[in-house]
């Protein structure tokens, strides 16, 4: 903790790496929705 | 898939090297990043602010090259794609712009200035603001398709000309206006080091990667959507 309170550019680096990953999770859920959806609407 | 992970890598080690990597006025180690005066920490905005502006060209390019082929074929995906390429490349141009807003507020001391590119992106957003008027403006699927089209090429061939030409041939803000020497901006000198150019090119290839699986997705939404709509 004392190293972040000192370095406070990774507390940046934390904050848009969890931003990031969040949308990254986010599009291949998004991805996976879709393709259920190809697959019913060829049926 | 393959792209999927290679973006994720990409992109994660873009964000911590981007912000986690150490500045240091003489760079010792391959990590560290030389310290460019007058930016400081905010030179690190690079690595996100140009991929953004870099994306809206290849989406407006990917739009025009969809718009010629519907234009060849008419099908109905090609319009489908041309415009999910606007549309991703419109917002990306937004967020350039907004970046840029912010950076520029912290290094030119205004959020908006009206350097030669801040005033083409302006011009920019227009174009492809009023390319969204037009599709909406018409019910007639073809005749609108067509008349996209159409529009989408023009606004594609007249934009390298905001994007390229003109913001190099006036003196203004950014790097790489007239009177520039080498890279070197009018107002403060941005030279990058080979380590910062290694994480730069890597961000700009990922961030083309999310564009290009942003556009799939888009894509085939809109063709369910458009199957839905058949009845099929």
């Amino acid at each position: 903790m004392d190293f972040l309170a000192q370095h406070q550019l990774y507390i940046v680096m934390i904050i848009v790496l969890a931003i990031w990953l969040g949308l990254y999770l986010y599009l291949f859920r998004l991805d996976r929705r879709l393709k259920k959806l190809e697959e019913r609407s060829q049926k | 898939m393959a792209i999927k992970i290679l973006l994720g890598v990409l992109l994660t080690g873009v964000v911590i090297a981007g912000f986690g990597f150490p500045m240091s006025a003489a760079p010792q180690t391959w990590y560290e990043l030389p310290v460019i005066p007058g930016l400081e920490d905010k030179a690190r905005i690079i690595f996100f602010h140009v991929p953004t502006a870099w994306l809206s060209v290849v989406a407006f390019i990917t739009s025009m090259l969809y718009a010629i082929q519907y234009l060849r074929k008419r099908e109905a995906i090609d319009d489908i794609k041309s415009s999910a390429a606007a549309g991703l490349g419109f917002m990306f141009c937004i967020l350039a712009t907004l970046t840029g807003a912010v950076w520029a507020k912290f290094n030119w001391g205004s959020y908006w200035n009206w350097d030669p590119r801040e005033t083409s992106i302006f011009v920019l957003l227009l174009i492809y603001g009023a390319y969204f008027s037009l599709r909406s403006a018409v019910e007639v699927e073809e005749k609108r398709a067509t008349l996209a089209s159409v529009y989408s090429i023009i606004a594609a061939v007249t934009s390298p000309f905001f994007i390229f030409i003109m913001p190099r041939i006036m003196t203004g803000l950014h790097p790489g206006a007239k009177g520039d020497p080498e890279g070197a901006g009018p107002v403060i000198e941005f030279k990058m080091s080979p380590n910062m150019r290694v994480i730069f090119f890597t961000s700009l290839i990922a961030f083309t990667l999310l564009f290009y699986w942003m556009f799939t997705l888009r894509v085939r939404a809109a063709r369910l959507e458009a199957h839905h709509h058949s009845g099929g």
